[in-house]
């Protein structure tokens, strides 16, 4: 035992004082007498209690103080060295989803693993726990020995074991317990404990799909690369499943180690849903790669509405019935009250707001009390080769005799011409959010050669899809293959290191005094 | 932690004066204050011989010329003295309490004690044939009978050398049964506790004993300090009370006092025997008078 202030013991010099001070003073007199038992039935008698046997009340009342003093001083009971940090490293990769001999994943069985142990921590002890592989997670104290939202096997192992161990073990007190399955690594750390749950096995999964998404026409074009590890080739089956037509069901051997892609077309579902592609290999002991799921958005039924003057000739008609023949609709006239999918409008002026009716708009005033300005005969100098909309797009052989940039509202720009002063002035741009879009031209389509070009199918396609934005995307819930996690057929050989035994901190007994002197206190209460 | 204190120590108990005082006392004859026909009749009760001859001794100086053999004296020449089967009225018993609660007061009530013992012992060896010295408690000394005046130096060492001991009142009963009953007994004690004393005086009474209790007194008995902060000690278990006294306690306390003495007295009345309330004197105190009672119990 030491003290944090062994100075203020010297308070324990006053008690003799205090003990000088509080006792009573001495009868003054003495007598001997046979009647004892009448001394004591007269203060009976008067109700009187004897005299208290004052010293014994004093020595418990010095003893309390004592213990205060004591409390004081700050008594602490020295604790034994040791750690008293402990740092986890997790592998939660991808890998660790693959069943062990027990049938469990390597993932829950080393989670039970940990909640066990850490369970069995002294309190004292700080627990942080580190997710290595996928998301990067920290967790520390009670969430920590819980392994709360720990989240499943998923990711790479990003992270170096070795060197992050090497780093933290032994710093500050701190020691570290690397958990991990072997798989993925050039070798397990040497430095704090260590535990390994291998789970070897053949594996087959899918690498990646690519698709080849014709919306708003129902085929989808799937190219799926699948990989296996296993001694020898591994037979299995490809299937496509979930919101498409007709399941499609592939049976192949996948070779060791090599990538083999599977190609297929699927019809979709109109009202769309997740579609679910599979591969099922005998003996496959890591099921999460096995899978590749997407959401499909419902598929249009696109009713092409056409709003034109006589005068603006037959272009805008023909470039109508172009777009519902790309995206197999129907070309309707726009009247008031009429539901359409898409409109398109070839000159005049139109109340249309842009940004928030999906239109494609070709030298079209939106304001008719707006002026006009000046009608350029501009030549078209550039065009954005990124642009979802002109990407891949041949605009070189775009001529446009009359245009009115004035007319276009803000947007987002991807055709320039060049005016007057050399400036560069926008001939197209695209207005709306990720929902709903408009395309607007600064020329008529009788004002240019554009529906003569090869390209302009393509890019009323592009405008119709645009005008759907998020809606008509596809989305991929499961996750991206891991790199490295897929081979499980040899995990690194490795000893479990134990931990090593905790340090025990240092113990306040000031506590303990205090409440011995209540004690104390309480016990000269009932001392008479 | 009990304190341990010294016990009182007892003064001189025979000193020169005293030893002078009861010799001219025994010398010069009680001078009994009652009627002119109860003085003859304690005389003639006094003087009286009779009793079984059992034998002859020597005669010492102080032995009373009456109960010389002058037959005997005529045949050997020398003087003896007649030695008579001790009765109930030739004789006397002093049982003597040894007990600590005696050494209470100022002087000790056991000074008082011892000398009303050597004044009543003197007076049975001047006067009677016999006398018989019993205190519980005193080990080989716990009987002792004396005969004849020139005993009397002999009962004084006697008495001198008793020692104190704690033993119960019923102690005496065994004594009693061992020895018999000779003559008439005179109990001093303090009497601290009556009830103690009630089985013994029975059992004492029911052998035909006659019994004089003897209780002499002290200022203690009458009455508590009336202010102070006095610690009081029990002398026979070292027990003690500190006890800050006023006026309302001294009034408690006078209550209980007389109801001790009530108690005592009752005790005797019960048995039909007397209890004798005498003022212990001082200890340099050796007027003659003072003793008058006691010559009185002792010669009736």
């Amino acid at each position: 035992m030491t003290w944090a202030e062994p100075s203020r013991l010297l308070w324990l010099l006053a008690l003799p004082i205090v003990y000088w001070l509080l006792l009573p003073p001495p009868p003054r007199e003495l007598r001997w007498t046979p009647h004892l038992a009448q001394w004591q039935a007269a203060l009976g008698s008067l109700r009187r209690r004897p005299p208290r046997r004052v010293g014994l009340r004093v020595v418990l009342l010095l003893l309390a103080a004592a213990a205060t003093v004591v409390a004081f001083a700050g008594p602490v009971l020295v604790g034994r060295p040791g750690p008293s940090r402990l740092v986890v490293l997790f592998d939660a990769s991808a890998s660790t989803g693959a069943r062990t001999a027990s049938g469990a994943p390597a993932f829950e069985v080393a989670s039970s693993l940990v909640r066990d142990r850490l369970a069995a921590l002294p309190p004292h002890v700080e627990v942080t726990l580190l997710r290595c592989g996928g998301p990067i997670l920290r967790r520390h104290g009670a969430s920590a020995k819980t392994m709360q939202d720990f989240g499943a096997p998923a990711g790479t192992l990003g992270a170096d074991l070795v060197a992050l161990a090497a780093s933290i073990d032994g710093r500050d007190d701190t020691v570290v317990w690397t958990v991990t399955d072997g798989q993925g690594q050039v070798r397990l750390p040497d430095a704090g404990a260590l535990s390994c749950i291998p789970a070897p096995g053949p594996n087959a999964a899918i690498v990646a799909v690519r698709v080849v998404d014709r919306w708003p026409l129902p085929t989808l074009s799937l190219a799926v690369d699948l990989v296996a590890f296993a001694d020898g080739p591994l037979a299995g089956i490809v299937r496509a499943t979930g919101a498409v037509a007709a399941p499609v069901e592939r049976a192949v051997s996948l070779p060791n180690g090599a990538v083999t892609t599977l190609e297929f077309d699927v019809e979709r579902r109109a009202e769309g849903g997740g579609i679910d592609v599979r591969v099922a290999a005998s003996g496959d002991v890591l099921p999460g790669d096995d899978a590749w799921i997407a959401d499909l958005p419902p598929l249009p039924a696109p009713r092409i509405g056409v709003l034109s003057d006589e005068e603006n000739g037959p272009f805008v008609q023909a470039a109508a019935q172009a777009l519902a023949e790309e995206v197999a609709g129907s070309v309707v006239r726009a009247r008031a009250g009429e539901s359409v999918g898409m409109l398109v409008v070839d000159g005049g002026a139109a109340p249309i707001e842009p940004g928030r009716v999906r239109a494609v708009c070709f030298g079209t005033r939106h304001d008719a009390a707006a002026p006009l300005g000046d009608a350029l005969e501009p030549r078209v100098v550039d065009w954005d080769r990124d642009h979802p909309l002109s990407v891949g797009l041949d605009l070189s052989e775009l001529r446009v005799a009359s245009a009115l940039p004035a007319a276009l509202p803000r947007g987002e720009p991807f055709l320039w011409a060049e005016g007057s002063g050399g400036e560069r002035l926008p001939l197209a741009v695209v207005v709306g959010d990720e929902r709903t879009a408009s395309v607007h031209f600064a020329f008529r389509l009788a004002d240019s050669n554009l529906p003569l070009l090869p390209a302009f199918p393509q890019l009323l396609r592009r405008a119709f899809v645009r005008a759907y934005g998020t809606g008509a995307a596809l989305a991929v819930r499961s996750p991206a293959a891991a790199a490295g996690e897929q081979d499980l057929r040899s995990p690194l050989p490795a000893a479990d290191r134990a931990l090593p035994p905790f340090g025990t901190p240092e113990r306040s007994l000031a506590q303990a005094f205090v409440l011995a002197g209540l004690v104390l206190l309480a016990l000269r209460a009932f001392v008479r | 932690m009990k304190r341990v204190r010294a016990l009182p120590v007892v003064p001189e108990r025979f000193p020169a004066g005293f030893r002078t005082m009861l010799r001219d006392l025994l010398a010069r004859g009680p001078k009994l204050r009652t009627g002119r026909t109860e003085q003859r009749r304690a005389q003639s009760r006094a003087l009286a011989q009779s009793g079984t001859f059992v034998g002859h001794r020597p005669y010492v100086c102080g032995d009373d010329l009456r109960r010389i053999d002058w037959a005997a004296c005529a045949r050997t020449g020398e003087l003896f003295v007649k030695l008579l089967e001790e009765e109930d009225r030739r004789t006397l018993t002093i049982l003597l309490d040894l007990s600590a609660s005696l050494l209470a007061g100022t002087p000790p009530r056991r000074l008082a004690a011892l000398r009303l013992a050597a004044v009543l012992g003197g007076l049975a060896l001047r006067r009677l044939d016999g006398l018989t010295i019993v205190a519980p408690g005193a080990g080989r000394a716990e009987a002792a009978t004396f005969a004849g005046a020139g005993d009397l130096d002999e009962l004084l060492r006697h008495l001198d050398a008793l020692p104190v001991a704690d033993v119960a009142p019923d102690a005496a009963i065994a004594t009693f049964a061992r020895r018999g009953v000779a003559g008439r007994i005179h109990w001093i004690s303090d009497f601290a506790e009556p009830r103690a004393f009630e089985v013994p005086l029975a059992a004492l009474r029911r052998r035909g004993a006659d019994v004089v209790g003897w209780l002499p007194t002290m200022p203690e008995d009458h009455g508590a300090p009336r202010r102070g902060y006095v610690e009081v000690i029990d002398p026979e278990n070292g027990a003690s009370l500190a006890v800050p006294v006023d006026d309302e306690l001294a009034a408690a306390m006078q209550r209980e006092l007389e109801l001790l003495a009530r108690r005592q007295a009752r005790l005797f009345a019960q048995t039909g025997c007397p209890l004798v309330r005498w003022a212990s004197p001082e200890a340099t105190d050796f007027r003659a008078a003072v003793w008058q009672d006691a010559i009185g119990w002792g010669l009736r």
